[in-house]
């Protein structure tokens, strides 16, 4: 695909105008066999993880003078967009901060990124367990690694829950149960959406693995779920609909617009006490609401112990560029990135709780491991999680979950039919993709 | 007396229009749950240093970085656009010439295109002319009048001068370009300055294009760094020091209307040429 | 019957306007045909997230006009097209002659009218709105005033679409600048013997003011139409499609397609097909406006 792009930018521009090529002349070997060169390494976060990537690069700057890194940062906004045109173009940089789904829509046959199983020379992945590892693995090709990892928990309104004289559920039941007290009082004890979150219908699904033990989608790429467990999830969310726990998606469009929850006025004022959110991303909503009133609850089980079925995924992953000409200097500065006690030190928790062992060693001597995305973290350490397919993840999976519910919160269809509807449009889609 | 109702109609749209800057510049020393909780602007607490710290924007470089690199992309921009504008548009509106027809056609086919196509195919060209990372792919291709709607709104602006004023200025031996310069943009001026206010304006605001051609931080426009300290992927972020720093990047935009303002009058009226 | 193919001023040779229009036709081959065909043969790919590269022909164009989605964006454009459009010109013009008139302080008005489009797609924006048009919002709490009941303005699909075309009336400048650039032109001699004959306001707005701006009103109609068949920031800003695709314009689609769902084939064949139907759009223009114009390119 991408060859194909630069064929045709070939053939219509000049190309007697070559590609200025980055590949500077080594003189002397002066790191262990590494090249004098400068490198690209390239990030999208906030001022936080700006200040602290900047600093770390000056750590390495001072301990390699000759690699040098040249920083290409910005936010969140439009920046999977400029990857992956440059992507597309071949001029990516030659280290990226990579989305999981991103392994699919660029490099759905594993050549995408350079292969990180052929830099074990200086990049040392014993740091991180095989499972972890599996994240980052396409066609037995190690497109990616996993910087750190987080699940999809519940966090509530403490203050809502106490004016009410409730406690946070443990159990699927009890959730539903909470629709009747909160609803009495013009509340709703959670939101779910059909946003680019998808929380509505995440959570159905959470519900009917739990239920199941089948994965709604597979690893690679295939759909656990049949028409009748789709049914299941999306009866799920009604019941949650009718029973006041959460709004409808009418009624979140009305009261809400286009806005995120942490953007709500709903939100804020205490009228919705609780959300689904990734424990790397719960800030937003924790900065809204007056200091530590949001907290983490149990993750919903059956009542009999079984608590499974909740999602984790890598939250952040870094990549090679396959067009690098200097892979192993890559390589070197990506495990000083993901090993480094200095280096961890400094960067903290900006990209969550690291997955590498090293790292996470030099951070828990550190001793600052506090704060809502650990306690969500230990939360998930306790139960039998499901990781997440990079597939769940694509946007246009995300546009069949939620037109499916949109269509049944507003009755324009009945539920065997919106199921059927999305499990259709999901098989064609994912065979197209796969193949 | 007579005035009161225009006045009246003036003052209550002008409300309309003027509310949501009263509100961002409100929203400046605003917390983020304020900022989404609550329409009205007046701040809980005043809180200047939200300026400095926009200043100094947390990106790794300061806003006066920032303003400078958009003016290097916006004067070049603004000039160019102007200048080969006026000179293709005199082209179509004043002579006949080979294949006239087919190049208006495609004037406004240009236009007709949805952006984000012809960012892909002009991005890999840049790269192969190692442009990347420059402003070159900003404000070179306004040189060659590739904004289809300017040179269409001047075409039909130098129609509404009358021919006669050539001819006297040929008369007088002037020749193409004189007559252009001395005789004709005189009229169509206040065209002109809409065109560079627009220009001006709408550089100030674009963000998918520089974004994809510009790497370095250090090079970013304005409207790059506003969204450099936004990770809506991640943790929360202070909403209203990114609101302080679009406040600041309105004043340009602001002072440019005003001043474009004086100049919107054109000498076929004022100068006592009509009829 | 011409005499002459090319009729120029008295002297002038046919390639002065061939060499005036020259650095359009570079720029036009380098950043209009070269673009476009690129895209034309990416249309007829599938460059989607497959293994090999692949030249499929028609395909992408045979599925998109099967799909709902692209007939419902097609559609909802359409549907704003029509509203927006011939609103949005009688706001901007009505509003320039207000501020064309000669009164203190206009330029403070001016700004202040131009300032919207200015904020363009600003945080401030997406919030006014919510405010404005949220079931307990500022509009709804009027009608109540009225004994109206409220109106659901973001979760009806009636509706939606609406506050999308009162967000693109209110940032109405660009259109009224262009408005007023042309009434500053008119020589006030007209309206003064005009109200010598005795000639109402009504009279010499009809008489006057539109067929002097005839020329305008052309420029302003076919922008704004190209502008409203390709609209994609508000949509996204204010209501991302919702409710049940009822905001979902091609623009936002194509936008999808290429980024979101990284499907660059079927993005540019529905970009063609949108260049299609705006340059068939335009052409008609051109034709039913050209008797009123007198004049041709």
């Amino acid at each position: 695909m991408k060859k194909y792009i630069s064929l045709i930018a070939a053939c219509c521009t000049m190309t007697l105008f070559s590609c200025g090529s980055n590949k500077q002349s080594s003189v002397t070997p002066p790191d262990g066999g590494l090249d004098k060169c400068t490198l690209r390494f390239s990030w999208w976060g906030g001022d936080d993880r700006h200040e602290a990537t900047l600093a770390a690069i000056d750590r390495w700057n001072e301990l390699h003078p000759d690699i040098t890194i040249k920083p290409e940062y910005g936010g969140w906004d439009g920046w999977t967009e400029k990857v992956s045109t440059q992507i597309n173009g071949g001029t990516e940089p030659d280290i990226m901060q990579i989305n999981y789904d991103w392994l699919i829509t660029l490099s759905p046959d594993g050549k995408g990124f350079y292969d990180l199983n052929e830099l074990d020379k200086f990049l040392d992945l014993s740091g991180f367990d095989n499972d972890t590892l599996s994240f980052g693995m396409i066609d037995g090709k190690l497109n990616a690694v996993t910087v750190s990892i987080c699940g999809r928990g519940l966090f509530y309104n403490s203050e809502i829950f106490r004016r009410l004289g409730q406690d946070y559920p443990s159990t699927w039941d009890e959730l539903i149960a909470l629709g009747k007290p909160f609803g009495e009082k013009g509340y709703y004890p959670l939101d779910l959406d059909i946003q680019s979150g998808s929380t509505a219908w995440y959570l159905a699904v959470v519900y009917v693995q739990q239920q199941t033990g089948k994965e709604f989608i597979t690893m690679d790429g295939k759909l656990g779920f049949t028409v009748d467990d789709i049914i299941s999830a999306l009866e799920f969310y009604k019941t949650l609909e009718e029973n006041h726990v959460t709004r409808t998606i009418r009624t979140r469009t009305d009261e809400d617009g286009n806005a995120a929850l942490y953007q709500s006025a709903e939100f804020i004022n205490g009228n919705i006490a609780g959300v689904l959110e990734w424990g790397s991303a719960v800030g937003k909503y924790e900065s809204v609401l007056p200091d530590g009133v949001l907290e983490a609850g149990p993750l919903l089980g059956d009542g009999n112990g079984n608590t499974s079925g909740w999602l984790i995924k890598p939250s952040l992953m870094y990549a090679v560029s396959r067009n690098t000409s200097h892979p192993d200097e890559a390589a070197a500065f990506l495990d000083f990135l993901l090993n480094d006690a200095s280096c961890a030190e400094i960067l903290g928790t900006t990209r969550g709780i690291p997955a590498s062992r090293f790292a996470e060693e030099a951070f828990e001597k550190s001793g600052s491991l506090t704060g809502l995305a650990q306690e969500s973290d230990s939360l998930f350490e306790q139960i039998d999680t499901v990781t997440i397919s990079p597939y769940m993840e694509l946007s246009r999976m995300k546009e069949f979950y939620n037109t499916a519910i949109e269509k049944i919160s507003y009755d324009s269809a009945d539920i065997p039919t919106a199921a059927q509807e999305l499990y259709d449009s999901a098989e064609k889609y994912l065979e197209k993709i796969r193949k | 007396m007579k005035k009161l109702p225009a006045y009246i109609l003036l003052i209550m749209t002008a409300a309309v229009m003027l509310y949501p800057l009263l509100w961002l510049i409100g929203a400046s020393f605003k917390s983020n749950s304020e900022i989404y909780s609550t329409a009205w602007f007046v701040p809980e607490h005043f809180d200047f240093s939200v300026y400095k710290k926009a200043w100094q924007t947390g990106t790794g470089h300061s806003l006066g970085k920032y303003f400078f690199n958009t003016f290097m992309v916006i004067l070049p921009k603004t000039l160019f656009a102007v200048l080969s504008s006026v000179l293709v548009a005199y082209g179509f509106a004043r002579f006949d010439f080979p294949m006239k027809k087919f190049f208006f056609a495609l004037l406004m086919g240009s236009m007709f295109m949805p952006a984000v196509v012809t960012v892909m195919p002009l991005y890999l060209m840049w790269s192969k002319l190692g442009m990347l990372d420059t402003y070159i792919p900003l404000t070179l291709p306004s040189l060659f009048a590739c904004e289809g709607m300017f040179v269409f709104i001047l075409i039909q602006f130098f129609k509404g001068v009358p021919k006669e004023f050539d001819e006297a200025a040929r008369i007088d031996g002037c020749g193409t370009l004189r007559t252009l310069f001395y005789v004709l943009l005189p009229c169509i001026r206040p065209a002109v300055v809409t065109i560079s206010v627009f220009t001006f304006l709408w550089t100030m605001n674009d963000f998918l294009t520089p974004l994809i051609m510009i790497n370095s931080t250090e090079k970013y426009t304005l409207a790059l760094a506003l969204r450099t300290s936004v990770d809506s992927t991640g943790q929360g972020y202070e909403e209203r020091k990114i609101i302080a720093m679009s406040v600041l990047g309105l004043i340009p935009s602001v002072t440019v209307f005003a001043a474009a303002q004086k100049k919107f009058v054109s000498s076929m009226t004022a100068g006592g040429l009509s009829g | 019957m011409k005499k002459h193919p090319y009729q120029n001023p008295t002297g002038v040779p046919a390639y002065t306007g061939l060499l005036l229009i020259s650095p359009f036709i570079i720029g036009a081959v380098i950043f209009t045909v070269y673009p476009f065909v690129c895209s034309f043969i990416l249309g007829m790919t599938e460059s989607s997230i497959s293994r090999e590269l692949r030249f499929t022909g028609l395909k992408n164009y045979a599925e998109m006009f099967r799909s709902d989605s692209f007939r419902n964006a097609l559609s909802v454009t359409v549907k704003y097209a029509l509203i927006l459009v011939p609103l949005k010109l009688i706001v901007s013009l009505l509003t320039a002659m207000l501020l064309n008139a000669e009164i203190k302080g206009m330029r403070f008005f001016r700004t202040a009218f131009y300032l919207p489009s200015i904020l363009g797609s600003n945080l401030a924006v997406v919030i006014m709105w919510q405010y404005l048009f949220k079931s307990k919002g500022l509009v709804n709490q009027l009608l109540g005033l009225c004994g109206a009941a409220p109106v659901s303005w973001y979760g009806d699909s009636r509706y939606a679409l609406f506050i999308i075309v009162l967000l693109r009336l209110w940032e109405f400048g660009s259109t009224m600048l262009i408005f007023f650039t042309a009434l500053r032109d008119i020589p006030s001699e007209y309206y003064e013997a005009a109200r010598v004959d005795g000639c109402g306001a009504v009279r010499s707005f009809f008489s006057i003011t539109l067929p002097q701006l005839k020329n305008v009103i052309f420029i302003n109609l076919v922008l704004q139409t190209i502008a409203a068949l390709q609209e994609f920031n508000a949509p996204y800003m204010i209501t991302g499609g919702n409710p049940m695709k009822s905001t979902y314009t091609i623009g936002m689609l194509i936008y999808d397609e290429m980024f979101a769902y990284s499907d660059i084939g079927s993005a540019n064949a529905v970009s063609w097909v949108l260049f299609a139907f705006i340059t068939l759009t335009v052409v008609i223009l051109f034709r039913i406006t050209g008797r009123l114009r007198e004049e041709k390119i």
